[in-house]
């Protein structure tokens, strides 16, 4: 098998480079990594000089330095950084190369102008991370958060219309990846296949997705991995930046405003806040032949955030507002399963529709408060304790087409209650360990608002889970190895009425999980890493419950209640290669689930007054998933630079042998750029051409409503163009997706039975940070 | 700095009201407000000038759970003679909520259209539209059974459709086979078996 085969040649290489590294005589060399003792953030740019031999190194932006041409001896090697500070250790050279981890701690905030780093945590982990941020998150600015992380190797989205998108981590989503809206863990009513995060990407500068199972750290539930949404750190000195997005788009003439203002206390040292809102507004989406009717969107967010951080303690207060209403294409919604029959032969919606700005049912309106008071306290300079409580409370009103006074009421009304609790005390010993052990509480409270005249999808239900972790890292120069232990409870008591008998059930679910990981920094330019870890997710209530008719799908969905907890098992291999001109990225990984639970058809049909419906019930099987993503660059010159992404992922029913649905096809994002800037600056003016290829799904289940669309092609134009204005700066950006306004469809967007892809859409991005 | 020894105190005042306010709520049942459980045809002969001739009769399809997993219809046969011709009204009820349907079907006759099709328009039955209000629902037709009709039995297809577009080509006639092309969708969706004595 190819997998073999790969690793087999990674480890290869590997061993080859690490014999090359060993020295002689005079050839001795002092590697190492310089991490800031707050959050084992790596510092760039620190200065690292070698007294005796008057030899120094500066570290990149990993942290890591190398100091070469060193005799054996006893050398004095000291360690700078502004505002740090100086490290002053001595360190014997032997016969063989020395790593060493220096972990810088911050000097007094009385320094004036010095730049001090917030307390934003950096993401501790061995195993397969990837950013969005800077010019990339920049480029992203205007779409959901699933949108904006297509950009990211080996993420997809999984999609109901043009506005609803979730997002997809090696062919997993929903309740089996989490996504951390400021380090608190988003609770609203994922298990919707078309239930969308309710988050707004504008409140992040910056969105990390991990890879690999997370369990561990985060908690069941983070079996496919994690995103982590993250504002920018607030400022701990006096220091004042605003910045503002305006967006519109050619397609749905969407427009979008963003605002956010961030400053530092002048009169109290330390004092931070960061306030931040949004507004969205866009119609019907047009497909290169039609409007998709009733596809408009509104959109209101706001969040705020005050802190306060000394030498020893940080506080931080933080609140989220996420309100949405989506309309739902009209089609989509049909009323049994002929009319999904005559709509998905025809291809496309049967509605002749205008552009409107209206949304009209059926349409969801959510809305989502988040709030969470952080604290961390520095017991000494090597442990640190840390508390955070997060609330939420998630609204969730659905509308359907519906008769008379009925149709003003929602046919589905939840309330979601969770609080979230961690307390969990960290260490830094130096040099060589770090690591952390906590707690971590949930409890949520979901209820049906009456009086929807529907019986409720999914009963009312109370959770609780708790956990207990410990996780240990040590570190030695290009050196990291980690492992981690964690043991959940969870239980879950819910009551409905199915007519006029009530249902009760309690059940409880307990686990461990674990993973070990490592990284080895094989020269400046390889890192190889490799992480195994084992994750569970106890079966969501949709799973064990639902009973009832899926409007749109024309599908009766029977849940089970004795289903299992899923365990899985996933080993993520990552290496990374980098120098001057290029950047590779390769990610490859095996997941193996046991009692994966997934909807099968049971290929009966249900008949009622309102015609056939196929009826679908809850399954577990063992799962296979494994795959490779590709991501890298190359600088052929200060002007031409060209990207490369890629995804393969494969995913299998090992017991049936078929395949599962919605696993997104094999894929490739390739682009060139051109900088034509001035030659002090030729970033200032940049043109991108991308293009976007997508395979046909080939592994489709053994039953589907329709087969699998055709691959295709797009093509995308951008336009970059940055100016400095004094100390301001203003980016315009102009982008045209899809520009031969080609008509598609897209296997994981479930509205690929009743309509094609959006057409052409420009945009135009104004971005101005003063 | 004497505020952050207060600080904890505030954490778990905080801390105790979110706890205390998050149980779900104890559930109630839900009235079905949607579901139809009845749909009843009703028959009428007429005579010449279209006055009712003899006694009315009707055949009936009833599904008590609604949409739910369980049950099948039942549907009763509807029984013709042959070169009558009939004034078949329809009533809709949900007897789960005890709520007759057939007037909401009928205040938003707008957005509702019944289409009538199945084996018994070929050659053995004709319908046409007959609603009081003059707006084209369905609620109340003609119906006439051929003197020669092409078979002694058929299938009546009853569909009504909600939210269409009533003034798409062709959706005028009580048989329109297309109207799905019309848009909206289906709220009911019954074969009646029929019989035509001589």
């Amino acid at each position: 098998m190819n997998l073999k085969h790969l690793s087999l040649a990674i480890f290869l290489t590997l061993f080859l480079i690490a014999h090359l590294s060993l020295g002689q005589t005079c050839d001795l060399i002092l590697r190492g990594k310089i991490l800031h003792q707050e959050n084992d953030d790596p510092i760039e740019a620190a200065y690292v000089w070698i007294l005796e031999t008057r030899t120094g190194a500066v570290s990149d932006q990993n942290g890591n330095f190398v100091v070469r041409d060193l005799c054996p001896g006893t050398y004095t090697v000291t360690v700078q950084f502004l505002g740090h500070r100086e490290i002053r250790q001595t360190v014997n050279l032997t016969g063989n190369s020395t790593a060493q981890t220096f972990r810088m701690e911050e000097e007094s905030l009385d320094l004036g102008g010095v730049e001090v780093h917030g307390h934003r945590e950096a993401v501790q982990t061995t195993t397969a991370v990837s950013s969005l941020y800077g010019e990339a998150m920049l480029q992203s600015r205007g779409e959901s958060l699933g949108e904006s992380l297509k950009r990211v190797a080996g993420v997809t989205t999984f999609s109901t219309g043009n506005t609803i998108s979730k997002p997809v981590i090696h062919g997993m989503h929903s309740n089996r990846i989490m996504i951390l809206n400021n380090g608190i863990r988003l609770e609203g009513q994922q298990w919707g296949a078309e239930h969308a995060p309710e988050i707004d990407p504008f409140l992040a500068d910056e969105i990390t997705v991990i890879k690999g199972a997370e369990t561990v750290r985060y908690g069941p539930e983070a079996m496919g991995g994690v995103i982590l949404v993250n504002p920018p750190a607030l400022p701990t000195s006096k220091k004042h930046l605003t910045e503002i997005h305006l967006l519109g788009a050619s397609n749905s003439y969407m427009g979008n405003l963003s605002a956010s203002h961030l400053g530092g206390s002048d009169k109290i040292k330390g004092l931070g806040y960061r306030v931040q809102g949004s507004v969205k507004r866009a119609g019907n989406v047009k497909s290169p032949d039609y409007y998709q009717a009733n596809t408009g969107m509104a959109e209101y967010n706001f969040s705020g955030s005050l802190g306060y951080s000394s030498d020893k303690l940080g506080v931080e207060a933080y609140y989220s507002f996420f309100n949405t209403e989506i309309g739902i294409l009209r089609d989509a919604h049909t009323g049994n399963l002929s009319d999904l029959e005559e709509i998905i032969e025809n291809g496309r919606p049967f509605t002749n529709a205008e552009f409107t700005y209206e949304i009209d049912n059926p349409k969801q309106v959510v809305t989502h408060h988040l709030a969470k008071i952080k604290s961390h306290y520095h017991l000494n300079p090597d442990w640190k304790l840390n508390f955070q409580y997060g609330f939420q409370l998630n609204n969730r009103q659905e509308f359907d087409r519906r008769r008379g006074e009925l149709n003003a009421k929602p046919s589905l009304d939840l309330e979601l209650f969770t609080n979230t609790l961690d307390l969990f005390l960290d260490h830094n010993l130096k040099p060589n360990w770090s690591g952390a052990f906590g707690l971590n509480v949930i409890q949520q409270a979901n209820s049906n608002i009456p009086g929807t005249g529907v019986t409720p999808l999914i009963p009312n239900y109370d959770m609780f889970n708790g956990g207990i972790y410990a996780m240990e890292k040590y570190l030695k120069g290009p050196l990291e190895l980690e492992g981690g232990l964690r043991y959940d409870f969870r239980t879950v008591n819910a009551a409905r009425y199915v007519g006029e008998d009530l249902q009760t059930a309690e059940l409880d679910y307990q686990n461990f999980s674990a993973f070990v990981g490592g990284l080895y920094q094989l020269s400046p330019h390889f890192a190889f890493t490799s992480n195994l870890g084992t994750a569970w997710r106890p079966p969501n209530v949709n799973e064990l419950f639902s009973q009832g008719l899926h409007h749109g799908a024309a599908a009766v969905e029977i849940g089970d209640p004795d289903l299992v907890s899923e365990n899985s098992l996933k080993w993520v291999n990552g290496l990374e290669f980098e120098s001057e001109k290029a950047l590779v990225e390769i990610t490859a990984y095996a997941n193996q689930i046991k009692n994966y639970i997934y909807l099968n058809p049971t290929g009966e049909t249900y008949v009622s007054l309102r015609g056939t419906f196929n009826v679908y019930e809850y399954l577990q099987a063992d799962a296979f998933f494994y795959g490779f993503d590709l991501s890298g660059s190359y600088t052929f010159s200060t002007r031409f630079n060209g990207y490369l992404k890629g995804s393969i992922i494969r995913a299998k029913n090992t017991e049936q042998d078929n395949y599962f649905p919605f696993i997104p096809s094999d894929r490739m994002d390739w682009g060139i750029s051109y900088a034509f800037g001035k030659s002090s600056n030729p970033e200032s003016d940049k043109i991108t051409l991308a293009n976007v290829l997508v395979a046909r799904q080939n592994r489709e289940p053994d039953y589907d409503l329709a087969p699998a669309p055709p691959s295709y092609a797009l093509f995308n134009l951008g336009y970059q163009k940055k100016l400095q204005l004094a100390k301001n700066q203003f980016n315009i950006g102009l982008q045209v997706n899809n520009v031969f306004n080609t008509e598609y469809k897209e296997y994981m967007n479930r509205f690929r039975y009743f309509t094609a892809d959006m057409g052409r859409n420009i945009l135009l991005k104004l971005n101005y940070q003063f | 700095m004497k505020n952050y020894k207060r600080l904890p105190i505030y954490l778990f005042a905080a801390l105790a009201f979110g706890f205390a306010s998050c149980e779900s709520e104890d559930p109630v049942p839900e009235n079905e407000g949607e579901v139809i459980t009845d749909v009843t045809l009703n028959f009428q002969e007429l005579g010449g000038g279209g006055n009712p001739v003899g006694s009315a009769f009707s055949a009936k399809a009833s599904d008590p759970e609604g949409i739910e997993v369980g049950a099948t219809p039942t549907i009763e046969t509807v029984t013709l003679t042959k070169g009558k011709t009939y004034r078949m009204t329809i009533t809709v009820t949900n007897s789960i909520e005890g709520e007759d349907i057939t007037a909401e079907i009928l205040a938003e006759g707008d957005e509702h259209q019944f289409f009538f099709l199945g084996s018994a328009f070929t050659n053995i039955l004709t319908i046409a539209y007959d609603d009081p209000s003059g707006e084209l629902i369905g609620l109340q037709n003609e119906l006439t059974v051929s003197a020669s009709p092409a078979s002694n039995n058929g299938q009546l297809q009853v569909v009504l459709r909600h939210d269409l577009d009533k003034s798409y080509p062709g959706a005028t006639n009580p048989n329109f086979e297309d109207f799905v092309k019309a848009g909206g969708e289906t709220d009911l969706d019954i074969t009646f078996p029929v019989v035509i004595n001589n």
